[in-house]
């Protein structure tokens, strides 16, 4: 099993670098162990193919911009759902069509691919730091997915419904 | 007055995010269609105070989509800043790994972005636009290579240059480490790979785009043609090249206008603009701004593939430029002005970036351990130029004497076709869309207007979509405002 913990966006530009920053402090609980890659990318859409293949699982933890809940709220999506997802970050924009694409191909692809989102509030902003909702979300967004992973690597399969699809798209509110 | 407003939105398969407004007249007709895009705030400000020798990490990391290309324009711009001139072997790495990184980049967009419109048709259904619908037609066997071959390059510029978002690579007055003879073997071998590749994607488009005349027709088409003038980077016999030269502008009639060392851009680039948008509409000072129309009276110019095609005499390798000689006999002689042949001169460029990987691989020099020149002047001002895969991208920063940064200013590829896609998209909706017709094919021959440029908005702007609070204004040829559009 292997298991790779994404963070995309830019830490240049504000709440954009919130999936980095929790990359990192992911890092300091997880790092190390046994089948867990994490890393970060400033990368976006197809560029994507190249970091997921290879693995067994994925979570991409990202910025987006729904319009549709207060800054800081976390939401949760599985790839195949994000065609139906308004505005999803075009940082994997396309994200069905990879899985579509590494389908096709055979290439060896992540079965399930999780997205953990938080919803900002200003991420164009170059030198801008994180603005205080989404700051507050970190703690909150780091310990879910810390009990995603541990729950998976016990488990060792990602029990279905959980986040499934009775889930998706719902809004956890923060704190 | 009644309109009808059609929202195009998002922009599939674009890096990024853009918005096009088309407004139909009581007849159903197009009044005028406009192309937006949301920018990047701050990059002046945040520059400001900060060491210039940090540009080359920064930058790249603004962009999502060509790290490579501000690494280098940055890095550029420091030799400038410093006055140093890099050792060759520098040069030529530095060139070796910006070909390489063309070549990958290229091959994305033919085959995930702009390929659909033709491998598949443009009057497909939606669902079979996309590189899936490219792989059932072309093969998976090809897919497998097009994901292949960029991931060899891809691993190749990481081997010399470090992460391409956090690159230890460029330095001012050279590169960090020297070429061993392994990494050479490795870029002998990927090049090699590209070339083949590259000949092969020139044959396939031959195959099912010119054998097509349906297609051709389209290229040819009086909806994606504009008259303008055409900018790029040439070397000293005025051939296309990537890294370094002179910037050339050719005429509508294909003839040099101007020819310029980067330096003096300011004298020769000026941004008009509009109230309508947040993006700078570069322009022709020594023709001036009329708006967006074409012709030899209006300052409008154009970068990317086509125009650093129309812009040289010629292609500096052997067999792009056979296909480079191809492209102007089938489409009538220089310059060619149809948007749509973007996508055969980029795959032109592709064949070139391959086989100059190959020529500088094979130079012996490229070995030499001496990679640096160090600074010693006292920094002031530094302009650096490089073609960026979607086109001409500078970097000018103004320092006080310890190299801390008083002023930037970046002009990015997409900033100067601005006016040329904002005409494209115009033009192609009024061809295509009568009586208030609007079927999804039809749309998305707007939208081919639009991506044959690959117009990327990641530094342009950034890229995460949503609604950026933005008024649009509409005036009528009295200066009278007639509608206001408001997004909040």
């Amino acid at each position: 099993m292997k298991i790779l913990i994404l963070g995309l966006g830019n830490d240049l530009l504000g709440d954009d670098g919130i999936g980095l920053l929790t990359v990192r402090a992911l890092r300091e609980e997880l790092g190390g162990s046994e089948g867990i890659e994490l890393v970060e990318s400033s990368l976006s859409g197809l560029a994507l193919l190249d970091l997921l293949i290879g693995y067994d699982r994925a979570i991409l933890i990202d910025a987006v911009q729904t319009g549709r809940a207060p800054p800081g709220t976390i939401w949760r999506w599985r790839a195949e759902e994000l065609g139906a997802v308004r505005a999803p970050s075009p940082h994997y924009a396309g994200l069905p069509e990879l899985l579509a694409i590494a389908r096709a191909l055979r290439l060896p692809f992540p079965e399930q691919i999780e997205i953990y989102a938080v919803e900002v509030a200003d991420p164009r902003t170059i030198g801008g730091a994180l603005t205080p909702a989404v700051r507050q979300a970190l703690p909150e967004l780091v310990r879910q997915i810390r009990e995603r992973v541990r729950k998976s690597l016990s488990a060792d399969a990602i029990p279905e419904g959980q986040p499934g699809k009775s889930q998706a798209g719902r809004t956890i509110e923060d704190g | 007055m009644s309109r009808r407003e059609i929202v195009i939105d998002p922009i599939t398969r674009l890096e990024g995010h853009g918005k096009i407004h088309i407004f139909l007249n009581e007849k159903g007709e197009v009044d005028r269609a406009y192309f937006q895009v949301p920018e990047l705030r701050g990059f002046e400000k945040f520059a400001v105070g900060r060491p210039a020798e940090e540009m080359p990490q920064i930058t790249s990391r603004i962009c999502g989509v060509c790290p490579t290309a501000h690494h280098m324009a940055a890095t550029k711009a420091l030799d400038d800043l410093y006055q140093v001139d890099p050792p060759p072997a520098a040069k030529k790495i530095r060139e070796l790994v910006y070909c390489t990184f063309m070549v990958e980049d290229h091959a994305l967009h033919f085959y995930f972005l702009g390929g659909p419109d033709f491998v598949v048709g443009p009057t497909a259904p939606k669902a079979e636009r996309n590189i899936l619908g490219v792989l059932a037609r072309a093969g998976l066997e090809i897919g497998r290579e097009v994901i292949g071959v960029r991931k060899q390059l891809r691993d190749l510029i990481t081997r010399v240059g470090g992460k391409v978002i956090h690159p230890v690579f460029g330095l001012p007055g050279g590169i960090a480490k020297p070429l061993t003879p392994e990494d050479r073997e490795a870029f002998l071998a990927g090049a090699d790979r590209a070339v083949q590749f590259a000949l092969f994607s020139l044959k396939l488009f031959e195959d099912i785009v010119l054998k097509n005349p349906q297609y051709v027709e389209w290229i040819r088409s009086e909806a994606y043609t504009h008259r303008t003038y055409y900018m790029g980077l040439v070397d000293d016999r005025n051939r296309v090249n990537f890294y370094d030269g002179w910037l050339r502008v050719v005429d509508p009639n294909g003839r040099e206008f101007l020819k310029f060392p980067v330096r003096d851009y300011l004298k020769h680039i000026a941004e008009h603009v509009e109230p309508w948008s947040y993006i700078k509409f570069c322009y022709l000072k020594d023709v001036g701004w009329k708006g967006f129309v074409d012709g030899p009276e209006s300052g409008v110019y154009s970068v990317a593939p086509l125009a650093r095609l129309n812009a040289a005499d010629g292609m500096a390798t052997p067999r792009a430029q056979e296909a480079y000689e191809q492209f102007y006999a089938t489409l009538g002689g220089k310059p060619v002005h149809h948007t749509l042949a973007n996508h055969w001169a980029r795959l032109i460029e592709l064949l070139y970036a391959a086989e100059r990987m190959q020529e500088l691989a094979r130079d012996p020099e490229i070995l030499d351990p001496r990679v640096r020149t160090l600074p010693t002047a006292v920094p002031r001002e530094g302009i650096g130029v490089v073609e960026a895969p979607r086109g001409t991208l500078i970097h000018h920063y103004e320092t006080d004497e310890r190299g801390i940064i008083t002023r930037a200013n970046l002009i990015v590829a997409t900033q100067n076709n601005a006016t040329r896609i904002a005409m494209s998209v115009d033009k192609a909706a009024r061809s295509v869309i009568r009586n208030g017709e609007v079927g999804e094919g039809i749309l998305n021959l707007v939208e081919m207007a639009f991506r044959a440029y690959d117009p990327c908005h990641a530094c342009a702007t950034h890229a995460l979509p949503g609604q950026m609070p933005l008024l649009i204004r509409i005036y009528n040829p009295r200066g009278e405002l007639v509608r206001e559009i408001r997004r909040d």
